[in-house]
């Protein structure tokens, strides 16, 4: 419901953001003046952290269109008819439903929240959105040209869309008949998510729009803060030295994966690089890193409840280590 | 919303139509946030900007970013007045704050790219999803991912063996490994699939260069010949010459 703020609180609300534009000046004359480029540590990491925001916010953004779209344009009719599907069907359904919608892991928290939050099931939900990284079409289509030429090109392929799928559903399943009240954080008043009865559609899309873009984007630069730290302090090579461990390779490769928080559509090409492991934990790094993150880990815990980052880190490591020991056997 | 009747929905439709209207600072200072991203993003629109930080193959996301948060901010101001205007809570500016630290990174910072720092901390490329077949190697002017490719397997290995002698001329930056002779140095670029966060570096040793002058991170084009060894490439230097970083200092699948 509208609630409507004195004249006074109103405009006096301006004066919040008066210390934010200070502050932000003042980083902005820091920055020109001390030009901490010239430490080439602070360099690398500023470059890091930019890029890995420039690719992101648009896929932010394409994901709170989509988020938006659904909350203001799609009658909450068909929510209550797909949580109608029989059960056994609704997990395999939401995660190939991944396959129809190329945004990486970026985008896709947003939708699976909104999904939850209109009604369908968290279950289903929350499988969507693990799925949807590493079965979308472009992932698969950079997956098999960065392994092209290789004899592993289809072991990858599959083994990364099948071990996804199958990840994807595990959490599902585990997350099972909990409701999105349960699941989902809720957001406080600042996120402006609430209904102005009356109001146009087209300023109610606006409005969700704006809402889940600044909500995404501030878990998104708190990531990429993180991950670009990561990547300029802690060299790669210092995986090197587990290289053929079994076991122990995979898990390394895994915990690369969180560190480096790459996007799904460009993991395969760095996966390709790590020639010194073998199949099972390049596998591993391509099943894990798009669903587990530091970035990711910051996304999920403004989203979800407490206890949700550490189911899915449990349910998707299992079945990633599983998974590629079976691989290892079988293709190896 | 949804247990209303339509005509409730239809009076508070009407009351809302006709109710005074003023500018909510909330949703003033998500337009504002959002328009100052759009800005960045038609900032990155020219090739030489965008190329520092992402990959050719991805720069696609710049235009779309742009139009799209242009739409948004422009969207969001036009509903931004309201019969009932929400505050600007701390919580909200600081949000919103936080999301436009990056933007600020960006633009007062000089363009720069990675270099001999990063270089000594990043896998190396591995090639083999790049170079179709031998047969590019084989004939015609080789590059530096067509070297460090070809390196990978061992019918491009051969191929690249036959070129031996080849001259070639490669751009890059130079890097020093500890213990390297005053006439060698590594001539290093950086191949970026998507963005900068996953470089992977080329490298080729590069021998009898003039002394002096090589300052690491300088970069330089090499001439000279190219000679494979079991794992590496060698050029034996005829001429090495300052020149500015490229406007696409990465290379690009």
């Amino acid at each position: 419901m509208a609630h409507t703020a004195p004249a006074s609180v109103r405009t006096g609300s301006l004066g919040n953001a008066l210390p934010v534009a200070a502050g932000l000046l003042a980083l902005g004359a820091a920055l020109r003046l001390f030009e901490p480029t010239r430490i080439t540590g602070v360099q690398n990491f500023l470059l890091v952290f930019s890029s890995l925001l420039i690719e992101a916010v648009p896929f932010i953004l394409l994901g709170a269109v989509v988020s938006a779209l659904i909350e203001v344009f799609v009658p909450p009719r068909v929510f209550e008819r797909l949580a109608r599907l029989p059960g056994p069907l609704q997990l395999p359904a939401a995660g190939f439903a991944g396959l129809a919608f190329p945004v990486c892991e970026c985008g896709s928290v947003p939708v699976a929240r909104r999904l939850a939050a209109k009604g369908l099931a968290p279950s289903a939900a929350v499988t969507f959105m693990l799925a949807a990284p590493v079965l979308n079409p472009i992932v698969i289509a950079s997956t098999a040209v960065a392994y092209r030429g290789r004899g592993a090109m289809w072991t990858m392929v599959l083994g990364r869309a099948g071990l996804g799928l199958l990840a994807a559903m595990a959490v599902g399943w585990v997350v099972g008949g909990r409701s999105a009240g349960d699941l989902l954080r809720s957001r406080g008043v600042e996120a402006d998510d609430h209904d102005h009865d009356g109001e146009s559609r087209g300023a109610a899309f606006f409005g969700h729009l704006a809402g889940d873009f600044f909500f995404m984007g501030r878990y998104l630069v708190l990531g990429a803060t993180v991950a670009a730290a990561l990547q300029t302090f802690v060299p790669q090579s210092i995986m090197g030295s587990v290289a053929g461990t079994p076991f122990v390779d995979l898990i390394a490769l895994m915990g690369l994966a969180f560190l480096l928080s790459l996007c799904s559509e460009s993991d395969a090409f760095v996966a390709a690089s790590f020639v010194q492991f073998g199949i099972g934990p390049q596998l591993a790094f391509l099943v894990f890193g798009p669903m587990v993150d530091t970035k990711l880990a910051f996304l999920y815990s403004g989203t979800f409840t407490k206890g949700f980052f550490r189911t899915v880190v449990l349910v998707v490591g299992a079945v990633t280590l599983a998974g590629t020991l079976w691989v290892e056997v079988v293709a190896g | 919303m949804s247990v209303q009747s339509s005509s409730q929905r239809r009076v508070a439709r009407l009351a809302w139509a006709v109710s005074p209207r003023l500018w909510s600072p909330a949703r003033l200072a998500d337009a504002v946030a959002l328009g100052i991203w759009a800005g960045l993003f038609w900032y990155l629109l020219p090739a030489e900007r965008s190329a520092l930080y992402l990959s050719s193959r991805t720069s696609w996301v710049v235009p779309l970013g742009a139009v799209l948060l242009t739409l948004g901010a422009i969207g969001r101001l036009a509903g931004a007045r309201s019969p009932a205007p929400e505050p600007l809570s701390r919580r909200h500016a600081l949000g919103i704050g936080v999301i436009i630290v990056p933007v600020i990174a960006v633009l007062a910072l000089p363009p720069s790219a990675l270099g001999s720092y990063a270089a000594a901390r990043r896998s190396s490329f591995v090639g083999s999803g790049y170079i179709a077949s031998p047969d590019d190697v084989a004939s015609g002017e080789l590059s530096l991912a067509d070297i460090a490719g070809a390196l990978q397997s061992q019918k491009g290995a051969q191929a690249l063996a036959r070129r031996a002698g080849s001259r070639v001329s490669l751009v890059g930056f130079v890097t020093k490994e500890s213990g390297m002779p005053a006439d060698e140095f590594v001539l290093t670029r950086f191949l970026v699939s998507c963005c900068v966060a996953d470089a992977l570096s080329v490298q080729v040793r590069v021998v009898g260069a003039p002394p002096g002058n090589l300052k690491t991170d300088q970069w330089v084009r090499v001439e000279g010949a190219l000679y494979p060894l079991e794992n590496e490439a060698l050029v034996d230097a005829a001429e090495v010459v300052h020149v500015d970083r490229p406007v696409r200092p990465y290379l690009n699948p």
